[in-house]
């Protein structure tokens, strides 16, 4: 798979290099992998700002994979409206695009807002950390209260968008099985799948934000 | 029952009455005329009541129309087609007041995709609100919004506007600026505060029925014929984007089509100093690796394309000037190598300016030629002007023209007419040096060298001159078929073999096309905007090139001398009426190649 790598002391050392190190908001020299609460490693989508040309192929990707139709029984890739992506590329004028998915937080606002007491054997609430690090949604005993979505809003990328029936949250990052197709299917080698340093926090903020970090640094413009 | 890859329905919208209606294509046109360009053309044939149509009258159909391809992530096929009836064009021999061609005009971006995301095969808005409006549109919910806040608003400025005031980014828009609000026929429409379906007058078609802007977004997908063969063919070409011709990828990347402007200029191709010369020997301060030093920062892509040709940066220098896209071939040429302007951040601060007005850069670049050359020649003075001293590669008067183009002031109201109507009104032969076809401007490749290419290619094409026509009927029938299916000439080069535009359009449709059977579409979608122009009183003479061709040659770089052979050119239009089945004498269709392209619903009406 391509751009399928370990996020290595170099990859570090690269990102601090473009646009002189204002790309790591909260950067120090040195790093430590996030993990989640039983010291798992855990790997995310990672964006390349400079490389990102905006395309969208990577919504699509991921909306007609994560949204299959059936055919004749078999389940395949719908066309992919990217209204249905987990990943989002935000437009800005002046012109930065943005790239917004699920960052798999180390410390998720989302399951810390959850109302519902955790499961007594799983330890699960209704929004949990699954098996294979996503953030899932168990329907059955999720109440649509919303919370998860709006932490995320205040406090991350904003990507937990409630479905507009249920309330219930939706669009958080499955990964696709172990082989993310907006990492895939990316023409520019822009995102890529990889442990992600927990001193990396610019994957986390709300899109407007790190616009306003590109565009001072790409166009030297205040906004 | 529609066509299967459409929803057999455009959105109708009537400014005047505020009705919002759907209006069901029949499956025979969505076969005949496929989308975008063709059947946008099919809808204004019908939805005009006959020739001579005033184009900013209410009546006038504004046609926004993607292509089967759009809204798919096939790469690079993305384009959004706008069809009308020209505000740009006439006769030379006018049958009627009002007579012009039919006009369409393409930009890239992603608003086409999201048409067909709101469940629509185009939008087509007809009418005149009673004050400034935008459209908003969600899946089947649609508004008609008052605007009167954003009129007169730039389009860089509206660019963001428009978002604030929808509270959404994932809306995609088209909008004019002030250039189409004065009803600049010359005017243009723009999305992402660049991309612009330029020429052709569609924005002032769009000023004139007082709608600043199309919002859309949605959630629908249409049903494919053969899902199955589509996302076949779909990793097919993705993966021959990823592995075959990588260095076209990488020339794309790097220059967009900046890339030839230092070619085009070597070649003695390029419009320089009002088409008087074909080479410039500054051209490499504008070209595409200066622009790489000291410009742009960022590469950027439309719907689901590798290539990523609009570039934008920062200019410092003379100006200092955000840029959104350039330069790139066009305005680059028509801003900078055509009126001998070498200074880099000037002619980006031209572009810039141009584009926040809403202009077709090709055409009023054109102009601004057109009237230096009159200045030079000292036909008119600093005074006509109202003192500009309007000299070769002086910025600031090429930055005076355009503010008085686009707000009509003193002689800006004349010369946003074009040149065409410059000629009219000044006489002294000026017409030799109005560099036009129909009364729409030429672009920036200039014709002497490559003649037999370039002299049918403006002289037969439908919207009046355009550089992307092609210069024989095989190239016009390959490109109206592409802009009908939304696709993008820059990529054309990959869907070859297995991943053939026929091929993809038999997956999308489930019906069986052949490469001859897209090629007969494109021959009958030429044709038919052919008809319409017929029935507008267009003839064989219109069908020519400017008096400068036959009479200038070329005095530097290593043309020197070129120039076309009047014989030559006449010879070549008979033999391409001959091949295309016009008669030679009116250029009219014969009746029989009508029938044979299944157009005789055109017969009876011309």
């Amino acid at each position: 798979m391509r751009n399928s790598k370990k996020y290595s002391r170099r990859h570090f050392l690269q990102d601090m290099a473009f646009g002189g190190g204002g790309l790591i908001l909260l950067g120090t020299f040195g790093f430590r992998i996030i993990q989640d609460k039983e010291n798992r490693i855990i790997k995310a989508i990672s964006v390349d700002f400079s490389k990102c040309a905006g395309c969208r192929t990577c919504e699509t990707a991921c909306s007609a994979y994560n949204n299959p139709i059936e055919i004749n029984g078999e389940r395949v890739n719908s066309l992919g409206n990217p209204h249905y992506s987990n990943i989002k590329v935000y437009h800005f004028n002046p012109d930065v695009d943005v790239p917004v998915t699920c960052a798999l937080c180390e410390d998720p606002p989302c399951i810390n807002a959850c109302p519902i007491a955790p499961d007594l054997i799983t330890g699960r609430k209704a929004i949990y950390r699954d098996e294979n690090m996503t953030i899932k949604n168990d329907t059955e005993r999720c109440i649509g209260c919303t919370q998860c979505a709006q932490a995320c809003e205040n406090l991350r990328g904003g990507v937990i968008h409630p479905n507009p029936e249920t309330h219930k949250p939706e669009r958080m990052c499955t990964l696709c099985d172990g082989n993310p197709q907006c990492v895939e299917n990316c023409p520019f080698g822009a995102l890529s799948y990889i442990e992600m340093p927990a001193n990396r926090s610019y994957e986390n903020l709300a899109p407007e934000r790190i616009a306003q970090q590109l565009i001072e640094q790409l166009y030297n413009i205040k906004v | 029952m529609a066509v299967k890859g459409y929803y057999g329905k455009v959105l109708d919208i009537n400014l005047s009455s505020g009705e919002i209606n759907t209006l069901q294509i029949p499956e025979e046109d969505i076969k005949r005329f496929i989308g975008g360009r063709g059947l946008g053309t099919k809808i204004l044939w019908d939805k005009l009541p006959g020739p001579g149509v005033d184009p900013l009258s209410p009546e006038n159909a504004l046609l926004f129309m993607p292509g089967p391809f759009s809204g798919l992530p096939i790469p690079s096929s993305s384009r959004t087609c706008v069809v009308t009836k020209s505000p740009r064009t006439s006769a030379v021999n006018p049958k009627y007041e009002h007579g012009s061609t039919v006009s369409y005009s393409n930009m890239g971006g992603f608003f086409g995709p999201e048409i067909k995301f709101a469940g629509y095969d185009g939008i087509c808005v007809t009418g005149k609100a009673s004050k400034p409006v935008y459209i908003k549109i969600i899946d089947d919910k649609v508004e008609i919004v008052d605007a009167t806040k954003f009129w007169g608003m730039e389009t860089e400025e509206f660019d963001n506007a428009l978002i604030d005031e929808l509270g959404d980014r994932k809306f995609e828009s088209c909008y004019i600026g002030p250039a189409a609000e004065n009803l600049v026929p010359m005017a243009s429409i723009l999305n992402t505060a660049a991309r612009a379906a330029g020429r052709g007058g569609t924005g002032c078609v769009m000023g004139s029925k007082n709608l600043k802007a199309i919002a859309i977004k949605g959630t629908q997908s249409p049903q494919l014929g053969d899902h199955k063969r589509y996302l076949n063919l779909l990793s097919k070409v993705r993966k021959s984007f990823r592995e075959n011709n990588t260095e076209g990828v990488e020339w794309w990347r790097y220059g967009g089509t900046a890339n030839v402007l230092t070619t085009s200029s070597k070649n003695g191709t390029q419009a320089v100093k009002n088409y008087s010369e074909g080479t410039y020997g500054e051209i490499k301060e504008i070209g595409a690796a200066a622009n790489r030093e000291k410009v742009w920062k960022r590469d950027f892509a439309c719907f689901s394309c590798a290539l990523a040709c609009k570039k934008s940066g920062i200019a410092k220098g003379s100006y200092s000037v955000m840029v959104h896209d350039g330069p790139e071939y066009e305005t680059g040429t028509m801003l900078g190598a055509n009126l001998m302007i070498s200074d880099l951040a000037g002619l980006q601060k031209l572009i810039a300016v141009a584009d926040d007005y809403g202009v077709d850069i090709i055409s009023i670049g054109n102009t601004i030629g057109f009237l230096m050359e009159a200045y030079e020649k000292g036909i008119i003075d600093s005074k006509y002007l109202g003192n500009i001293e309007l000299t070769w590669g002086n910025v600031d008067a090429a930055l005076q023209m355009i503010h008085k183009i686009c707000n009509r002031e003193d002689i800006g109201d004349l010369a946003c007419r074009g040149v065409k109507y410059m000629a009219q009104e000044l006489g002294q032969d000026t017409n030799k040096f109005a560099i036009h076809v129909k009364g729409h401007e030429l672009a920036a490749w200039n014709v002497p060298v490559h003649s037999d290419y370039w002299s049918i290619c403006y002289a037969t094409s439908n919207r009046g001159a355009c550089h992307m026509n092609g210069g024989n009927t095989s190239g016009q029938n390959q490109a109206a078929l592409r802009d009908s299916l939304a696709a993008c000439n820059f990529a054309s080069g990959w869907y070859r073999n297995e991943i053939s535009y026929a091929n993809f359009l038999s997956a999308i449709t489930g019906l069986e096309w052949t490469d001859e059977d897209v090629d007969r579409a494109g021959a009958r979608i030429f044709t038919l905007e052919k008809m319409f122009n017929y029935r507008e009183g267009f003839t064989r003479d219109d069908d020519t090139i400017p008096p400068k061709f036959f009479e200038n040659k070329f005095t530097f770089g290593d043309h020197k001398g070129a120039i076309v052979d009047k014989k030559a050119f006449y010879t070549n239009l008979t033999n391409y009426y001959k091949e295309r089945g016009w008669d030679i004498k009116t250029s009219r269709p014969q009746n029989e190649t009508l029938v044979d392209l299944d157009l005789s619903f055109t017969i009876e009406r011309t």
